[in-house]
């Protein structure tokens, strides 16, 4: 008896170790959602529709989705046609949308960060609608950004949709007036600024080392002024396929010790670990942080905390300097429109997105989200740090985020800029960032990675 | 007394309920983790022990290896005293016990995820009541940031895990103390036994059977610690809180599917290894009635 109850119980404890295998196993592979273009199901979806039917439009929660929803209000008017917003967790949307695709649970249209390397990840040559010869799509849009839309083979899966972005420091330009203090001119110069703030009481700099991302931007900003002088664009293509180590860039070795230094010297808030963007944008805006180093996506959240006419003149911008001089602007391409190729209405998901894209609706985004216009006869008052990086643009000091320019990513970099926060150890972080970029070129089966 | 007999067939839809959802799964599983399956590749190709020595080489794993023990160890232990301690308690007559028994297993019926969410608010550094009830108290030294430093991170969610399952715990303990006769209690009162000693020579023993069930069930659920864990700290700050789960659903995230699904092969062998002579060992010290 004794015995059969100790059988049992093993048993029952196997089968709870072993159940766990069982969700690595159900997940089912991407491929069955790949059906090509063409399939009586796409071309069945592909019929126009008589009745008004609801599109889904997703988006990330960190997009501000005001404008989105003015222009499908009026799309609904025009057409009859609905669209839902559904706003997904900003940190978790790739894989969100990775997992939808997965179970062929398609949404008609959503929006999706800038780059080729997003086709990669979404096997687009598989799941998602082919633009490239589309009549009434590409004729208003800025040149050098269709060609970034397209892939080696001239294709582009998505419609160019946004502004440029931006990253770089935002500072108050109160707290820099108070302390007397102007834009620096190099990188010793923001250093002595720091300090001299410091100095006055005020926290120089904040870091959302909570949040992970915001710890990414001294480094990727940080990248076009240092590292891209350092290797070039040839450099940027030897990454592109493994020829180039990241361990091997002395200038990326020197951002790591830039950031320690900026860390030990005291200029960052009291508790970095418990760093958020929230909190970021509060302290920036109450003036108890000087600056930040971030994205422009800091703009709307100060504008709704603390009106348009703060942002307008009391936010600053600068570059991330050189040792020599103000720095190289970093710039990102505007975010796509993409279209699911087994969409449930592909035909209004396409008149959705050329609509989008008219001149009304543009002008519609421009207006609740100033900045530097993507569309050729678009009209939009740019903030004045938006202006300052426009200038940059102007001069040619200004280059694309790496991040946008390289297939493979540089994964979990909010983790492990987290972790060197933690020990501060520069070749430890630089091993694992160079071991994880690898590790996602193979993944994503890279020519050069494999 | 004569055993009543049913006929085999009457197990079938069981059996069959089982090959297919629980014992297919694992088998595909075990395959795939022989496999190179990424969702970027075309088609998926055995590789045989490939993902099990790249596991092996990554030092991020080993960390989540070593928190994943350390959290099922201290959760195991703490659950089980911290439940026994209650059981004990409200299995005497006591006014409140019933309201008592239901508030005190209450936070086991909450989801792991809204537990996380409030527990987040209960420590935040400035807001949170732990550290305005350690300020109000004068205690400074006690004012932490308990989830984002990494000397106490770990601890932090091991203490909230406890708080949630002791509950548990509790109930299975008591129980397995309403089948303990009363008469051996009462007897050994009468023969001049003390609690300690009534509790020590009659109850512990009797209790064996929760303990083992108490035990195993603490272990393989802490083994297998994810929303917690998640949503509290998202195994940060840095890797100082990553477990099994929370670096399994990297992988998976980054497309890994094949490696991922190795790691939680290395889960369920670990978990086997370590439950079968802690249940062996339980089950050795336990008493017939």
């Amino acid at each position: 008896m004794r015995k059969m109850k100790a059988v049992h119980l093993t048993m029952a404890l196997m089968l709870g170790a072993f159940s766990l295998t069982a969700c690595g196993s159900n997940n089912g592979s991407s491929q069955g959602t790949n059906a090509p273009e063409g399939t009586a199901a796409a071309e069945a979806s592909a019929k126009p529709s008589a009745k008004p039917v609801t599109l889904t439009f997703l988006i990330p929660n960190t997009e501000d989705v005001t404008p989105y929803n003015l222009i499908f209000k009026e799309f609904e008017a025009k057409t009859g046609n609905k669209v839902e917003v559904q706003a997904l967790p900003g940190g978790d949307y790739d894989n969100m949308l990775k997992t939808r695709f997965s179970t062929g649970d398609f949404p008609d249209v959503f929006l999706m960060q800038p780059g080729t390397k997003q086709y990669v990840k979404l096997r687009a040559d598989e799941t998602l609608y082919e633009w490239s010869g589309e009549a009434g799509v590409w004729d208003n849009v800025i040149d050098t950004i269709v060609d970034f839309q397209k892939d080696a083979a001239g294709k582009a899966y998505g419609v160019p949709f946004g502004k440029t972005g931006m990253m770089g420091v935002f500072y108050n330009k109160d707290v820099f007036e108070k302390a007397g203090v102007a834009a620096p001119t190099n990188y010793a110069n923001l250093i002595e600024i720091a300090k001299k703030l410091k100095g006055d009481g005020v926290t120089p700099f904040y870091e959302g080392v909570k949040d992970g991302w915001p710890t990414q931007v001294f480094y990727l900003t940080g990248w076009v002024s240092q590292v891209d002088q350092e290797i070039g664009d040839e450099g940027v293509q030897k990454l592109n396929v493994n020829q180039l180590k990241l361990s091997d860039i002395a200038a990326l070795k020197d951002l790591f010790v830039k950031s320690k230094e900026i860390k030990d010297l005291g200029l960052f808030q009291k508790n970095t670990l418990s760093g958020t963007f929230d909190e970021l944008q509060n302290e920036l805006g109450e003036g108890k942080v000087a600056m930040a180093f971030m994205l422009d996506g800091i703009l709307p959240q100060l504008e709704k905390k603390f009106g348009k006419d703060f942002v307008t003149n009391k936010i600053g911008f600068f570059p991330f300097p050189t040792a020599t001089d103000t720095g190289t602007a970093m710039i990102t391409p505007p975010n796509q429109l993409m279209v699911p190729s087994k969409a449930k209405n592909l035909d209004a998901a396409k008149e959705l997105v050329k609509f989008m894209i008219s001149k009304e609706s543009v002008n519609t985004f421009y207006q609740s989200q100033p900045g530097i216009p993507v569309f050729k006869d678009a009209t939009s008052e740019l903030y004045p740090m938006q202006q300052t990086v426009k200038d940059y643009i102007d001069e040619g000091k200004s280059k694309v985020n790496v991040q946008n320019r390289l297939t493979a990513s540089f994964l979990d970099l909010g983790k492990i800029l987290q972790n060197f926060h933690i020990t501060g150890d520069v070749d430890t972080a630089i091993k694992e960032m160079d071991a994880n970029y690898v590790k996602d070129g193979n993944s994503k089966r890279l020519e050069g990675f494999e | 007394m004569e055993r009543s007999k049913y006929p085999l067939y009457f197990s079938f839809p069981a059996v069959i309920v089982f090959l297919l959802f629980f014992i297919t799964p694992t088998i595909i599983g075990i395959y795939y983790s022989f496999t190179d399956w990424n969702i970027n590749a075309d088609a998926i190709k055995f590789i045989g022990l490939e993902n099990y020595k790249e596991l092996f080489n990554e030092p991020r794993l080993k960390q989540a290896f070593i928190n994943t023990l350390i959290f099922a160890a201290a959760v195991t232990l703490l659950q089980n005293a911290v439940g026994l301690a209650l059981a004990l308690l409200l299995n005497e007559k006591l006014k409140l016990r019933n309201l008592l028994r239901m508030i005190f297993f209450m936070p086991y019926v909450i989801a792991p995820l809204v537990i996380g969410y409030i527990f987040r608010a209960i420590y935040h550094p400035e807001h949170g009541i732990v550290n305005q009830f350690f300020g109000m108290l004068g205690i400074d030294f006690m004012v932490q940031d308990w989830l984002n430093d990494p000397r106490f991170a770990l601890f932090t969610v091991i203490m909230t895990d406890i708080w949630r399952v002791a509950g548990f715990s509790m109930v299975v303990y008591l129980a397995g103390l309403q089948f303990i006769p009363k008469d051996l209690t009462e007897s050994a009162s009468i023969d001049g036994a003390n609690y300690w000693t009534r509790f020590k020579h009659v109850v512990f023993p009797l209790l064996a059977p929760a303990f083992t069930v108490n035990v195993l069930l603490a272990m393989i659920g802490s083994m297998k610690v994810f929303e917690i864990v998640m949503v509290l700290t998202e195994g940060g700050p840095g890797y100082t809180t990553e477990v099994f789960y929370t670096y399994i659903r990297n992988t998976f995230s980054s497309g890994e599917m094949g490696y991922a699904t190795a790691i939680n092969m290395l889960l369920f062998v670990l978990v086997t290894l370590v439950g079968i002579p802690v249940l062996l060992a339980m089950k050795k010290r336990e008493v017939e009635m």
